[in-house]
């Protein structure tokens, strides 16, 4: 698996973080806008910095999403050891595309200026820029499901490879910040002027993100055959649709009932195998609630030790599936439970209180994450370690 | 598992909800056409109306054609899309660059992710079931229906409605245009057959086909596979359509005819000559785009026009590319490319 988000770039920076407590919420650097007081989650590179990293000309057409795409799609190859002797298919995540230019230039495309940033606008101009670095690619696609897309994505290639329609697949999501989706969550009024508090009575909105993180997944068969030791089990996935609101989720959290339910179901897990949840938590008033009120119907009064931990990369929106995926699968192999930062008191309806300090040397089992996108677009997925 | 489309509805540059195309197509010479729009007060109503982009009414008319009558659970709602709602999309860019950071709508924005489409559909049909969506250039609807026959392959659905979805704004119409996606002149029909330059004309999309695994009366075809692959080899390409007609026990002979995504565009329409003659050096040619235009959802009205086709039992002359056999036809594949990058081939029998 490989990552890049605010907290640093590879799975031991995000790691040496979480056990840290150090959340990597700040101030705009590189994004282009006047909301400079709104906190936000960067990645510390600038684009021309990734470029030297990646050894990319440094006249190449690339925006931001699938430069950071690029450098986490990379680490997930090498500590995979995949080659194109293994059919993989790559479904990447994104939302944001190439926008972050389009927003740039967009005038100027009308006049014949910056002309080449046209193609590279759409989300599938990225993927297939972040695909070229394996060598063959048997099949791409791209999945554009807001903030649950990385989730899905993953859902996806697991289900091409059990359908056989795959040997292997590299699945995740990336997005840059742009000043096209700020505005937007901005004219939503869920953007929080301070770092966000997740699950706090008082919380306030959301900090937005960006980063990028892929995994490599295949069947035991395959890894075995090419001498791979896998991380951990894909036990259980869903994706349900809460079909209520194109921005907000049903006071029931049916969606996210159902998504948490369907990879229990399909992981052939009950509530209480579940030992920790790496909860989506964005900090908004609704999704806050309204995942609470889910999980205590998933789990009644034995609600597992949970931490939303955008409180410390942000909320990477259509890469949060696979940053909280990476997240999730540290957590499991090094028995960890991250903290949910900025949480001083329970939401009353609920009562929930979320593992406020990490915790080290515990025990995980399976390790639940959830994503949960605008449209009601719910997905959520079980890591489970290999027994 | 079989699976079947039951049932198909469009909303293109032809006349809309019907399949007048198939008799009687409106002859599209030209660079630039929206689609023909059907009376949307039959499907939604005035107020919500107001509030939402021509795209999302448009995909809610043709989902709910596809499925009128349709009364069992859908278990899955997958769209494909290569820009999504693009008007609010540039509605809201446009606010912003015009009036600054300040103050922006944002119902605009709500409209602008690529998921509204396929989660309008879901909110208006309740269906909390399965929900995706794939914005993945020329191949968006392909990809989408390969997430739906992965599921059917596994059990985990029994039904699903695949849409696409693309609108051509006149904004971004230019913009293509910036980049040589159109002819700078007329496309004539004549241009199909013998294309000398490169780029197409511009279309609109709109399709809904409602997928399960039970036939009916009503049902169009049946889809034996699937097969999405990026930059094929001669080799990987021969192994995929080898796997396609394996599956489904035909030779290569069976196949009565391809239905090709030629669009006049010299580059593009090389690629299916140079990819099937080998294959199928004598088999009939369908193409369908001189008369639904190209755009990102352009490959969906590939198999709305084979899936029609084979329920018909005829290949009307005038989307007969290639003569071959003029058999009934029974097996027909929908061959489709974008940029000789991604690639999708599909079989589908009655």
């Amino acid at each position: 698996m490989g990552i890049i988000c605010g907290l640093g770039c590879g799975t031991q920076a995000v790691y040496d973080a979480l056990r840290a407590g150090k959340p990597a919420i700040g101030t705009v650097r590189h994004l282009r806008t006047s909301h400079t007081e709104l906190p936000v989650s960067e990645v510390a590179m600038s684009n021309e910095e990734m470029i030297e990293m990646l050894r990319l000309p440094s006249d190449r057409v690339v925006t931001r999403t699938p430069l950071l795409g690029m450098v986490a799609f990379q680490q997930a190859v090498k500590q995979s050891g995949l080659t194109d002797a293994v059919r993989t298919a790559f479904v990447n995540g994104t939302t944001v595309g190439g926008m972050e230019k389009s927003e740039q230039y967009y005038l100027d495309f009308f006049e014949g200026k910056h002309t080449e940033y046209i193609a590279a606008h759409d989300c599938g101009a990225g993927t297939e820029q972040i695909g070229r670095l394996f060598g063959h690619l048997d099949a791409m696609y791209t999945i554009s499901t807001a903030c649950s897309s990385a989730t899905n994505a993953l859902i996806m290639g697991a289900n091409l490879i059990k359908s056989g329609k795959a040997d292997a697949a590299i699945v995740g999501g990336t997005e840059s910040l742009s000043k096209f989706h700020l505005n937007g969550f901005n004219s939503l009024m869920i953007l929080d002027h301070e770092p966000c508090k997740p699950f706090d009575k008082n919380r306030n909105g959301l900090n937005l993100g960006e980063g990028a993180a892929y995994l490599v997944i295949e069947t035991a068969e395959s890894a075995q055959k090419r001498g791979a030791t896998p991380l951990c089990e894909l036990s259980g996935y869903a994706n349900a649709c809460d079909a209520y609101h194109q921005t907000a989720t049903s006071p029931e959290g049916e969606g996210p009932f159902l998504a948490m339910t369907g990879a229990l179901s399909k992981a052939g897990l009950k509530p209480a195998d579940i030992d920790y949840i790496n909860a989506h938590g964005t900090g908004t008033g609704n999704n806050d609630l309204c995942e609470s009120v889910a999980i205590k119907r998933v789990f009644g009064d034995h609600v597992p030790p949970f931490s939303s931990t955008k409180s410390f990369t942000g909320h990477t929106t259509s890469a949060a599936g696979a940053v909280e995926a990476v997240i999730s699968i540290l957590s499991l192999t090094n028995g960890f439970i991250p903290a949910n930062l900025n949480f001083s008191s329970a939401i009353e309806e609920s009562g929930l209180t979320p593992v406020t300090k990490g915790v080290g040397d515990v025990e995980l089992r399976h390790v639940m994450s959830n994503s949960f996108g605008f449209g009601g677009n719910d997905s959520s997925c079980i890591f489970s370690k290999i027994s | 598992m079989a699976v079947y489309i039951q049932s198909a509805a469009q909303i293109t540059i032809q006349s809309p909800l019907c399949d007048d195309w198939f008799t009687s197509p409106i002859r599209r010479e030209g660079r630039y056409f929206r689609s023909v729009e059907p009376d949307f007060k039959a499907f939604i109503d005035p107020m919500a109306s107001r509030r939402m982009g021509r795209l999302l009414k448009r995909a809610i008319a043709s989902a709910m054609t596809a499925l009128d009558g349709y009364e069992a659970p859908l278990d899955a709602i997958v769209t494909g899309t290569g820009l999504g709602c693009i008007e609010t999309t540039e509605k809201f860019l446009n606010a912003m660059l015009r009036d600054g950071e300040q103050a922006l709508p944002p119902s605009f924005f709500m409209q602008s992710t690529h998921n509204t489409i396929g989660s309008v559909i879901a909110q208006r049909l309740k269906c909390h079931g399965y929900n995706n969506t794939f914005t993945h250039r020329g191949t968006s609807f392909d990809c989408a229906l390969q997430d739906a026959l992965a599921q059917f392959e596994l059990n985990d659905i029994s039904s699903a409605l695949v849409c696409a979805n693309d609108e051509m704004t006149e904004d971004y119409f230019q913009l293509f245009d910036q980049i040589g996606y159109w002819k700078a002149e007329e496309v004539t029909e004549a241009m199909f057959h013998h294309p000398t330059t490169e780029g197409s004309f511009a279309g609109e999309v709109s399709a809904a086909f409602l997928l399960n695994t039970q036939p009916t009366q009503q049902t169009l075809c049946r889809i034996e596979g699937l097969e999405v692959l990026f930059e094929p080899t001669d080799e990987r390409f021969r192994q995929a359509v080898e796997a396609l007609l394996g599956k489904a026990d035909i030779s290569r002979e069976e196949v009565d005819a391809v239905v090709c995504g030629y669009n006049a565009d010299r580059t593009n329409d090389e690629v299916y000559t140079r990819r099937l003659t080998p294959l199928f050096p004598q088999t009939t040619q369908i193409y369908y785009k001189h008369l639904f235009g190209e755009g990102f959802s352009a490959s969906a009205m590939g198999y709305y026009v084979a899936a029609t086709c084979l329920k018909r039992g005829e290949i009307p002359a005038h989307i007969r590319f290639k003569e071959g056999k003029t058999a009934q036809p029974k097996h027909i594949l929908v061959y489709n490319h974008f940029q000789d990058k991604d690639h999708s081939i599909a079989l589908l029998s009655c």
